[in-house]
């Protein structure tokens, strides 16, 4: 009995940590996706992974996590392949073609989920769960592997840091002075789409945008530096997983995702209101002595 | 499907359940596809999305608080869940500097999060579930019915219904401030138009539909239905008033065609419904009659062509004018295959082992010519170009000049005649 | 015996394209020598469209650039870009020295991360444009004409022997044009070519050695003196584009250009 809850209890840490894993590369990728101005990129490539979790289960017949998540992330780049095209090939403009990705995706996705169990899949319960979230039905080994993803992501995003910083501040200059911009792009939202697949077992198809959103947006708050921000938008992201699986784990009737996105939401709000210089406390008061920072002329160029 | 078990089915439907459950998908349908057309031209799609899933803590509280799915109180709810939600991201860009899009990205997944966290709160029995949120319940819609003159009416239907008309009536009564603020903001506002208080009518608007909606297809792929048909009929007519009607009738369409589909295939009605959206849009994209991929593609070849036959009685006109007729024999195999055709055509005349003109052919290749001479003498007095760069560019530009556009060049050139290497310009044929 | 010189830049009949509608038209344009050279014309002639154009940012729809001889791909070291201002969001998490070591980041490659020897040169590129006290500022706190410097700066840090500059003067206070005016004589005197866009005609008599005209065309090329003559402005701030323009709108609803 106790040795059966010590390893409920061993695996719940391992599967807490390998989110929370998760959720500091999320927060490192977002980071560059966010300053590159495409928060919402990663959100047709969320919605297109619920096709790929069925596809992927519909063409092996397995329901382990690496195949399931293997075909989430070929649905992803699919998902926002069609991005691509209706942008290239059509009239219709980027926001439209982004909402149209999302919802014909998942309304895909819903349909070959739905449709599983009649179809004779008897044993397809529980890729539902893909939706918002479940961190109960995670094991070890399963945690291993979202962290070996987010150690992956983490140092493919140390590696081209200087190159998405450019490409992300002046797309011009970058490609002016030979950098592939349009490759770095791909290289930026081909890591988010990574993120979006491996926080899908943890905070679900419909709201794993926030993880790649939310943290960055928060960490913005904080820093004027880009390493900085990168690093604390891990961090938050770290802690707003590492919240939402314990919450969960406390009252398991919850899916996870949502519980995750919550904690991520307070870090945010305490950044927006209390963060020195940019929160809005600190702009009120600044505003209150009159002492907002100015952009005239006179501002530096007085003591020359 | 054979065509006789869809006979069937529709058979079946027409007399009864399947009827109810098509007419209260269309009619809600029709009303996502009314609000989502304004949406997509005032470019606020992802607006949309935001508010199709944030007002789920507002339908999640009303529920709560004792409202009836589908219920006034839950339309109350809905409405301000979405003003909170554009509230909040105007609020961030505006005190926080966020970007609308990382804006939005932070308010709508937080209320959405909230809204399931609230519906897992719920007690058992309230009608509200994660699934119902997710994809709503199309199938046992039509077996909740109220009376209406004696008989039984799905009460989604009829909400659906009423929606649809105070929409339409709404969409109707203010068409013109819709129609100015969507194509010309800033100028909508200085002709004394209340522009936000229009914007804010539209997101409520949006928030009643995505309302109307929910029961029967979940929150999520209510975006679908806002936006696929309006993108699908602005690829097809670029009038405003004809792309609503389009939209809606695309969406009534759709609904009734997914419902069927769904049934056939044992699957998520709401889910096939996004699905038949998609393939819509996709039909359109590919078969617009004017700019369409498949207009497109064909555009394309059909220039290639052209070109390649006004190349080809260019040379041997200008072979003619050279006197060397030997010049024009064609040197490619794709060449030989234009002149085939053209002599297919009777505008080209086979002498011996060359060609000449006839005289359909002779009034082309003068227009070519004329075109192209007559833009190098155009480049040569208006820009700064040597001598020798002044063949390619008329090389492709030569086809491109129409009848006016000469008459254009030659008005806008003092002398005439003569092209700056000196030969004569052919007059119009 | 010595190699033949080559011209720095030549534009042999560019004609640029957004989407299908040309905006530039059969350009030829030839600058063998260091010196000041500005880009003058009136709005919308298409002259930040030819600078972009010839640093490869907009396809060309026909001709070629040049760049000592070279296809841009080969010498793109030697090649320094100052774009617009407004181009990019100012309130972006770096700070005055980070922006100016993006200047290194060419030469450096992928990966290598700038160390001492990029900090030192970029301190000195920010001493060139008199910024060197406000290094580790966040750059959306300078004003408007601190901020073109700091732009400069980065181009200075590239190294490069031809510059181009796509309207360093726009919404500049008159210090910091002076300011500007005298590092690109320095550049000049220093034996690089600098390339202007610029729409002021009253500084451009007084600042360019050479100018070429632009309106959709070159209209006149040369030197400054012998180029800005009545005529010649007039042909090109007042004359024949629109059958450029109405051109273009046929090829664009027509099909495609080559």
């Amino acid at each position: 009995m106790t040795a059966a809850a010590g390893i409920l209890a061993h695996n719940t840490v391992v599967v807490a940590l390998g989110v929370a894993a998760v959720g500091f590369a999320a927060g490192v990728v977002g980071s560059l996706c966010v300053l590159r101005k495409r928060a919402l990129a990663g959100d047709a490539a969320a919605h297109a992974t619920l096709v790929g979790v069925a596809g992927a289960f519909l063409a092996t017949g397995r329901r382990d996590l690496a195949t399931l998540l293997a075909g989430a992330l070929v649905a992803a780049c699919a998902g926002l392949g069609m991005l691509v095209l209706v942008r290239r090939f059509t009239r219709t403009r980027d926001d439209a073609a982004t909402a149209l990705v999302i919802g014909v995706s998942f309304g895909l996705g819903i349909t070959l989920v739905s449709g599983l169990p009649a179809w004779g899949y008897a044993n397809s319960a529980g890729l539902e769960q893909f939706l918002l979230g479940h961190t109960a039905a995670l094991t070890a080994r399963d945690a291993w592997l979202l962290a070996a993803v987010a150690a992956v992501a983490v140092a493919a995003v140390a590696a081209i840091l200087k190159e998405a910083t450019l490409v992300a501040f002046d797309a011009a200059f970058a490609a002016a002075t030979g950098w592939p911009v349009s490759g770095i792009d791909y290289a930026i939202v081909g890591l988010v789409a990574l993120m979006v697949v491996a926080g899908l077992p943890a905070v679900g198809a419909v709201l794993v945008t926030a993880l790649v959103v939310i943290p960055p947006v928060a960490a913005r708050f904080w820093t004027d530096r880009v390493g900085t921000m990168v690093v604390l938008s891990g961090l938050i992201g770290l802690a707003a997983a590492a919240v939402g699986v314990a919450a969960s784990a406390a009252r398991p009737g919850l899916a996870t995702g949502p519980l995750v996105v919550i904690a991520a939401a307070g870090a945010f709000a305490v950044s927006f209101l209390c963060a020195p210089h940019r929160g809005w406390i600190a702009r009120r008061a600044e505003a209150a002595r009159g002492l907002t920072v100015r952009r005239g002329d006179d501002e530096g160029e007085a003591g020359r | 499907m054979t065509s006789s078990t869809l006979v069937g089915d529709l058979a079946f439907g027409l007399g009864g359940i399947h009827a109810w459950a098509m007419a209260t998908a269309a009619v809600i349908a029709a009303s996502c596809a009314l609000v989502g057309t304004l949406l997509v031209v005032r470019r606020m799609s992802l607006v949309g999305d935001a508010i199709s899933h944030a007002v789920l803590p507002g339908i999640a509280v009303a529920v709560l608080a004792g409202g009836r799915p589908g219920g006034p109180l839950v339309f109350l709810g809905a409405v301000a869940a979405a003003m909170l939600t554009v509230w909040l991201t105007q609020g961030l860009r505006a005190a926080g500097g966020l970007t609308e899009d990382a804006g939005a990205g932070v308010v709508f997944t937080t209320l959405f999060a909230i809204g399931v966290v609230l519906v897992g709160l719920a007690p058992p029995g309230t009608h509200l579930d994660a699934a119902c949120v997710l994809y709503g319940e199309l199938a046992f819609l039509p077996f909740d019915t109220i009376s209406i003159a004696g008989q039984p009416v799905p009460r989604a239907f009829v909400a659906g219904a009423t929606v649809l008309a105070g929409l339409v009536a709404a969409a109707v009564a203010t068409w013109k401030l819709q129609v100015f603020t969507a194509f010309d903001p800033a100028g909508a506002r200085m002709a004394g138009i209340p522009v936000a208080a229009v914007t804010t009518g539209l997101l409520a608007a949006t928030a009643v539909a995505t309302v109307a909606s929910f029961d029967a297809v979940g929150a999520v792929l209510v975006v679908a239905m806002l936006v696929a048909p309006a993108a699908a009929a602005e690829l097809l007519t670029r009038r405003l008033h004809r792309m609503v009607v389009v939209a809606m009738a695309l969406g009534a369409v759709a609904a009734c065609v997914g419902y069927l589909a769904a049934w056939r295939l044992h699957t998520s009605a709401a889910g096939m419904i996004a699905v038949v959206l998609g393939l819509e849009y996709a039909a359109a994209a590919a078969l617009t009659p004017d700019d369409g991929l498949a207009a497109r593609l064909i555009g394309r070849v059909r220039l290639a062509w052209r070109v390649a036959r006004e190349d080809r009685l260019a040379t041997v006109w200008r072979a003619e004018e050279a006197g060397n007729r030997a010049a024009a024999r064609p040197q490619t195999p794709h060449e030989a295959v234009v002149v085939r055709w053209l002599e297919f055509t009777g505008h080209l005349l086979r002498d011996g082992s060359s060609w000449r003109l006839s005289p359909a052919g002779r009034r082309e290749a003068e227009n070519v010519v004329r075109s192209h001479r007559l833009w190098e003498a155009w480049l040569g007095r208006h820009a700064d170009l040597p001598l020798d760069h002044l063949h390619p560019p008329a090389e492709w530009v030569e086809h491109h000049l129409g009848a006016e556009m000469r008459e254009r060049l030659e008005a806008d050139m003092d002398e005439r005649a003569a092209d700056p290497h000196g030969r004569e310009i052919p007059p119009e044929a | 015996m010595t190699p033949p010189t080559r011209p720095l830049v030549e534009f042999h009949d560019v004609t640029v394209a957004y989407g299908r509608r040309p905006v530039v038209w059969n350009v030829d344009l030839v600058i063998d020598s260091p010196c000041l050279f500005g880009i003058i014309g009136p709005n919308g002639a298409g002259k930040s469209t030819l600078l972009k154009a010839a640093l490869g940012l907009v396809p060309l729809v026909g001709g070629e650039v040049r760049f000592f001889g070279e296809p841009l791909g080969r010498v793109r070291s030697r090649v320094g870009y100052v774009p617009q201002r407004e181009t990019v969001d100012w309130d972006f998490p770096v700070n005055v020295m980070d922006v100016v070591l993006m200047g290194t980041y060419g030469r450096l490659g992928w990966f290598r991360r700038p160390g001492d020897r990029e900090r030192r040169l970029a301190r000195e590129c920010l001493d060139r444009v008199g910024l060197a006290d406000v290094a580790s500022r966040q750059i959306g706190r300078l004003s408007g004409g601190q901020q073109q410097r700091v732009f400069l700066a980065r181009a200075l840090a590239q190294q490069a022997d031809v510059y181009f500059l796509d309207e360093p003067m726009a919404g500049v206070d008159v210090r910091s044009q002076e300011r500007i005016f005298h590092v690109l004589d320095d550049l000049k005197a220093a034996g690089r070519l600098v390339v202007v866009v610029h729409h002021d005609l009253r500084t451009a008599a007084e600042w360019f050695d050479r100018v070429a005209l632009v309106d959709r065309r070159v209209v006149a090329a040369g030197r400054t003196i012998d180029t800005l003559t009545p005529e010649n402005l007039q042909r090109t701030y007042a004359g024949h584009v629109d059958v450029l323009d109405d051109l273009a709108q046929a090829i664009a609803a027509r099909g495609r250009t080559p």
